[in-house]
């Protein structure tokens, strides 16, 4: 018991040391003006307009993903409602699909995206709410 | 396998992961992702989540049911009487409030194994969110035999109601074993007194399976009742993790009352503590002093009491003059002269007065007056003798001493009351350091009792006293029941400003190494020690000048209990 709280105190001293562990996990501007944050392994960027959502992807390395054979749904709380949009390939990285919403400051939603042999992960976006 | 190569297995297999995430973070630009620290193994599996209004922690019950903790975000409030809907994977679930601002779920999805995405949408009041969150079922909650160490089959076991109840079943059997194996009293060999009552008349003891029959059903209960209390909300215990930080999971965090507050950058003068005391506002305050050597006699209704309110010019006692005897004999004889002049006089007046008309009129008066002034020296004489001098209040308060006793003879100039009022105190204050107070810009004091009070400055002494320059303040509102002499500790503010988070006081706590630390709340249960640079701001904030970043969430309430976690 005791050896095993010692490597595990190995292991997470370990951790720490990696460098560049405390990067930014914040959301953030993306290229195409809507906000980037970090979906899975990947990230991805959500830009809403209207009753229109498109998500871009990017590997870890903000390099474009290839879109084909993704599939992602996302739930969009705006103005008080929760509405599901279904977004499909509609470009070499992006995924769209319109709903039954208005995108509006406060708008939150949060996608989850299925690529092609992974298992579905989740994010959260604000893409309304950047300055 | 032995054990020595199975340890050092490990240690290759954590060194291939840190060498893998080392990778992985050079593959990420500068950071990657799951990078969150684990709660200890032998926490429930935990999922947490949060955006900027509310934080959540979804937490594996024993008996697969999931546990919903609901916090307003920056200040780790419980949010009771929220609305939740869940989803996992897509499903929907319904969620229940357990107790306060806990939720409970019992989603079927968790048979299995493997990461479930869960969804949350939270309605408390206005406020609306959605929240996701990533759930790792384990092979253990999902009721799927895999290897593990010894400590976790117990847990396991422990979590299994079957296991209780059979323990329950045994320990009742053992008891009645033992109840039935166990050696009978013997009759008393003295005859008992027959008691009053006929029921007790069947003396000795109760017959056993009578007393088994009450027993048994009160074992069932408590049998019946340990799986279910085992069953209620996961309590993990909080512990130290090995970096450093505290893990304190969400129900213990309710008990303790953790509160938090997201750190602004704020300017804020420069502030020096000093002590000081209470003192009476002498404009406001009096006391009362013997005018004369005496013998104290009460007013009419006695004394006034200690913490008795007088008014200024209120008769709080009389002085009666104490002659010696020879002064007294002098007086007596200076009476009786005066009383044969008295006697001389009005003769004299009576015969002037029956020869009016041949006798000048002006002789008449002046007989007449001679008489009057006889009497008024007779008199004033004769009060120096019997006569007595009222003690009037010097101000209007309430008495804080009273030394005054019936009967007691004192000199004069001796202090016999003091009256202070209550609404208007000073604090009189030392700085040993004149240049540190060379201008004030503010201040405030906190009793040894921590009551804070707010001050003006009212002057300071130019003499110094024992080394020290004494200072002059004014209580703004005084506190009912704040007494003369209390001990203070003042906060003196200079116009020089300085940049920092402005926490309250009870936030920094001493770490067992003895510097000052506050504790950063990164993660829903998870606290970070920050040592910190402090300065004293008032009697309830501090300014932490280094040590911590803005947009930190710090923990305010409970610091200390956070700190003894081991």
């Amino acid at each position: 018991m005791m050896t095993t709280r010692r490597t595990l105190g190995i292991g997470l001293a370990a951790l720490a040391l990696t460098p560049g562990v405390a990067g930014a996990h914040e959301p953030r501007r993306g290229p195409n003006g809507g906000q980037k944050v970090d979906i899975g392994q990947n990230h991805g960027e959500l830009v809403a307009q209207g009753g229109t959502l498109r998500l871009f992807l990017f590997d870890g390395a903000d390099r474009p993903l290839p879109a084909a054979g993704a599939s992602a749904q996302a739930v969009v709380l705006a103005g008080g409602r929760q509405a599901t949009v279904a977004l499909t390939p509609a470009g070499a990285n992006v995924l769209a699909g319109s709903g039954d919403f208005t995108a509006a400051r406060g708008m939150r939603a949060v996608v989850t995206l299925t690529l092609p042999n992974q298992r579905p992960v989740q994010a959260r976006f604000t893409p309304m709410d950047q300055d | 396998m032995t054990s020595r190569s199975l340890r050092a297995l490990t240690y290759v297999g954590l060194l291939l992961g840190a060498l893998l995430l080392f990778r992985q973070a050079l593959a990420h630009e500068g950071h990657s992702h799951g990078d969150e620290p684990p709660p200890p193994a032998a926490a429930a599996p935990r999922a947490e989540a949060h955006s900027d209004l509310f934080e959540l922690v979804a937490v594996l019950g024993t008996d697969a049911r999931l546990w919903i903790y609901l916090d307003r975000h920056a200040s780790n409030e419980p949010i009771d009487g929220a609305t939740l809907a869940m989803s996992v994977d897509g499903q929907e679930v319904a969620v229940e409030r357990a107790g306060e601002a806990v939720y409970v779920a019992s989603p079927p999805a968790f048979a299995t194994p493997g990461p479930r995405n869960l969804l949350f949408t939270i309605t408390a009041g206005e406020e609306m969110d959605l929240l996701p969150a990533t759930l790792e079922v384990p092979a253990v909650a999902a009721g799927v035999a895999a290897p593990h160490g010894i400590a976790e089959d117990a847990a396991a076991l422990l979590r299994n109601p079957l296991v209780w109840g059979f323990a329950g079943v045994s320990l009742l059997l053992g008891l009645l074993l033992g109840r039935l194996a166990s050696p009978r009293r013997l009759p008393a060999l003295v005859e008992e007194e027959p008691a009053p009552a006929p029921a007790a008349a069947k003396h000795g003891p109760t017959p056993l399976p009578k007393r088994a029959a009450a027993l048994v059903p009160a074992l069932l209960l408590v049998g019946l009742l340990l799986p279910t209390a085992a069953s209620a909300q996961p309590m993990d215990a909080p512990r130290r993790q090995p970096d450093g930080s505290v893990f304190v999971p969400k129900p213990t965090q309710r008990l303790l009352g953790v509160r938090t507050v997201m750190a602004e950058r704020a300017e804020a003068p420069v502030a020096v503590q000093i002590v000081g005391q209470v003192i009476a506002d002498p404009n406001a305050s009096g006391r009362v002093q013997s005018p004369q050597a005496g013998r104290i006699e009460p007013p009419e209704g006695g004394f006034p009491t200690l913490g008795s309110r007088v008014e200024r010019g209120q008769v709080l006692a009389w002085i009666i003059p104490v002659l010696a005897a020879q002064e007294r004999s002098g007086v007596q004889a200076s009476l009786a002269e005066l009383d044969a002049q008295i006697a001389i006089a009005q003769a004299r007046v009576q015969r002037l007065s029956g020869l009016a008309g041949s006798v000048s009129a002006r002789e008449i008066s002046e007989a007449r007056a001679e008489l009057d002034g006889l009497r008024q020296r007779r008199a004033a004489v004769e009060s120096g003798l019997n006569g007595r001098e009222a003690v009037r209040a010097s101000a209007s308060g309430v008495l804080s001493v009273v030394n005054a006793v019936a009967g007691q003879i004192v000199d004069a100039r001796e202090p016999l009351f003091e009256v202070v009022d209550p609404a208007r105190l000073w604090i009189e204050a030392v700085a040993f350091d004149a240049a540190l107070v060379a201008e004030i810009a503010g201040a405030s004091a906190v009793t040894t009792g921590g009551q804070p009070l707010a001050l003006s400055f009212i002057g300071r002494g130019l003499a110094l006293r024992q080394q020290a320059v004494p200072l002059q303040f004014r209580i703004e509102q005084v506190p009912p029941g704040l007494s003369v002499g209390t001990p203070v500790t003042v906060t003196v503010q200079t116009p020089r400003r300085a940049g920092g988070i402005v926490l309250p006081s009870e936030a920094v706590v001493r770490s067992p190494e003895g510097s000052q630390i506050v504790f950063e709340m990164p993660g829903a249960e998870r606290f970070v020690p920050r040592p910190v640079r402090v300065q004293p701001l008032d009697g309830r904030t501090v300014l932490v000048t280094a040590g911590l970043d803005r947009g930190a969430r710090v923990v305010t309430q409970a610091a200390g209990l956070i700190a003894q976690v081991r």
